[in-house]
């Protein structure tokens, strides 16, 4: 029990993540301002950006679901947490693993778009409702993608298990080069579920003030913003367990290091990213994720199939 | 000042995000604000981001002299805004009125309406001004101003 509830709020919980996730933002945002050839923020930026939030009035618009409206943030902040238990960190195993537990992470990690999406939904402003309307849109753009490219290696090491998919490339990593494709989309599906340029549409701030969070002040905002940044690193985690699962056996130190490496480097490519390119429209988007996307997830799938069918049959 | 306040009192001033109003402004003061927020002057710095809505927003920059129709908007901005908040007039016009003292339709500065914690004057402020102004006002609220005696 007493350990439970360590692992639950120390680590690798709450603290762990709320320290990592505020390191991802700073890291996200100093990179961003590098290759935009300017110094960027101080280190202890979001975490002041953090305590601001906390320390502000909060205001809940009238006519909105006080109830749903205060209730979202937590909601959004839980599910990111409990995904991340369930990923493959710096070991073989997960912190608590079974069978199946890769379509509960899918699961976990698509909850917080839908409490932005009732969050912006109840708080009665036109600008809310158009980002949360977007926030949906975009979901059912990225999700499948993001599914298929994550059932591919799936299908390859016949198994639902996070914990026993890194096992088998463990053991076979010449495989992971079939998976590289799949790396791609789910790392821009990714972009999309964080809401980061270029599909950081539902919250345009030039053209819909903030999207679903538009009337989120104070207490709540620092919430969604913490599950923002800890569901950076969850996301992180999760491409890293499924696509480059090597390394996983050093033991916790080097492992531990090689998984922060593993992280960064998935952070900078987002950064670098972002700075790249521009904001998509909604349209664009949606046909870039069903016209590109999602046909080469299942090439990819269809790949998978055939590798396993001559080489582990 | 205990440990917590203090701790938060710092936190407010390394995370200012503002909110930029035209009250009715020649858009002058307007682009040299937008100009202060581009890469060049960097204010993200200082942990100064530009947000869309008052809601988020801990600064609210107006500038330009408070005309009648622009009034009940200008009021309605600053109550959306969650405390604590601070505003700033960018500009002559926002601090007085400037040239458009008297006109019929000119209620003149921003502080006939609202509190102001820091005047910048200029027309049109330069980027330069407006930073060293909100620098100013967050070194006020770390270290306030003794209260000028009475007399």
């Amino acid at each position: 029990m007493g350990t439970a509830l360590i692992q639950i709020l120390v680590f690798p919980g709450l603290l762990f993540l709320a320290v990592a996730g505020l390191a991802g933002e700073f890291i996200d945002r100093r990179l961003y301002a590098r290759f935009q050839n300017r110094m960027g923020p101080p280190w202890f930026q979001p975490l002041a950006d953090f305590i601001k939030l906390l320390s502000k009035e909060e205001l809940v618009p009238d006519g909105a679901d006080r109830g749903l409206f205060r209730l979202m943030p937590v909601f959004a902040l839980t599910a990111v947490v409990t995904a991340f238990f369930y990923i493959p960190l710096w070991g073989t195993s997960a912190l608590h693993a079974f069978s199946g537990d890769a379509i509960v992470v899918l699961y976990l990690l698509t909850i917080p778009t839908f409490t932005y999406f009732l969050g912006g939904y109840t708080s009665k402003s036109v600008y809310a409702l158009l980002g949360s309307a977007r926030t949906l849109t975009q979901l059912y753009a990225y999700e499948v993608p993001l599914f298929l490219a994550v059932l591919g290696p799936c299908l390859l090491a016949g198994t639902w298990s996070l914990s026993e998919l890194t096992l088998f490339f463990q053991a076979r990593p010449w495989a992971l080069a079939a998976n590289a494709a799949g790396f791609v989309i789910a790392l821009i599906a990714l972009l999309g579920k964080l809401e980061k340029v270029p599909f950081d549409i539902p919250e345009a701030e030039t053209e819909i003030v903030g999207g679903a969070f538009t009337e989120y002040s104070g207490r709540f905002l620092a919430w969604f913003r913490l599950s923002f940044d800890i569901e950076m690193i969850t996301g992180a985690s999760l491409l890293a367990a499924v696509f480059l699962p090597f390394g996983l056996g050093l033991g916790f130190a080097a492992g531990f290091g090689l998984y922060l490496v593993k992280i960064l480097f998935l952070i900078a490519l987002i950064a670098l990213i972002r700075s790249l390119v521009a904001r998509l429209r909604i349209d664009q988007m949606i046909g870039f994720c069903w016209k590109v996307l999602a046909p080469v997830a299942f090439l990819q799938v269809i790949v998978n199939l055939v590798l396993k069918g001559i080489f582990f049959s | 000042m205990g440990a917590i306040q203090r701790i938060v009192q710092w936190s407010r001033v390394k995370s200012p995000w503002v909110i930029h109003f035209n009250s009715g402004a020649c858009n002058g003061c307007d682009i040299e604000i937008v100009a202060s927020l581009t890469p060049r002057y960097d204010l993200e710095r200082f942990g100064v981001l530009l947000k869309g809505t008052p809601r988020h927003a801990d600064v609210l920059l107006a500038s330009g002299p408070v005309t009648r129709q622009i009034e009940d908007r200008l009021l309605r901005i600053y109550e959306q805004m969650a405390e604590p908040k601070f505003v700033v007039a960018v500009g002559t016009c926002a601090c007085t009125g400037g040239v458009f003292q008297g006109l019929y339709n000119v209620k003149g500065g921003i502080d006939r309406i609202l509190p102001v914690s820091a005047y910048i004057p200029g027309c049109p402020v330069t980027p330069n001004a407006i930073i060293d102004g909100v620098v100013k006002l967050l070194a006020s609220l770390e270290n306030p101003p003794k209260k000028a005696s009475a007399g």
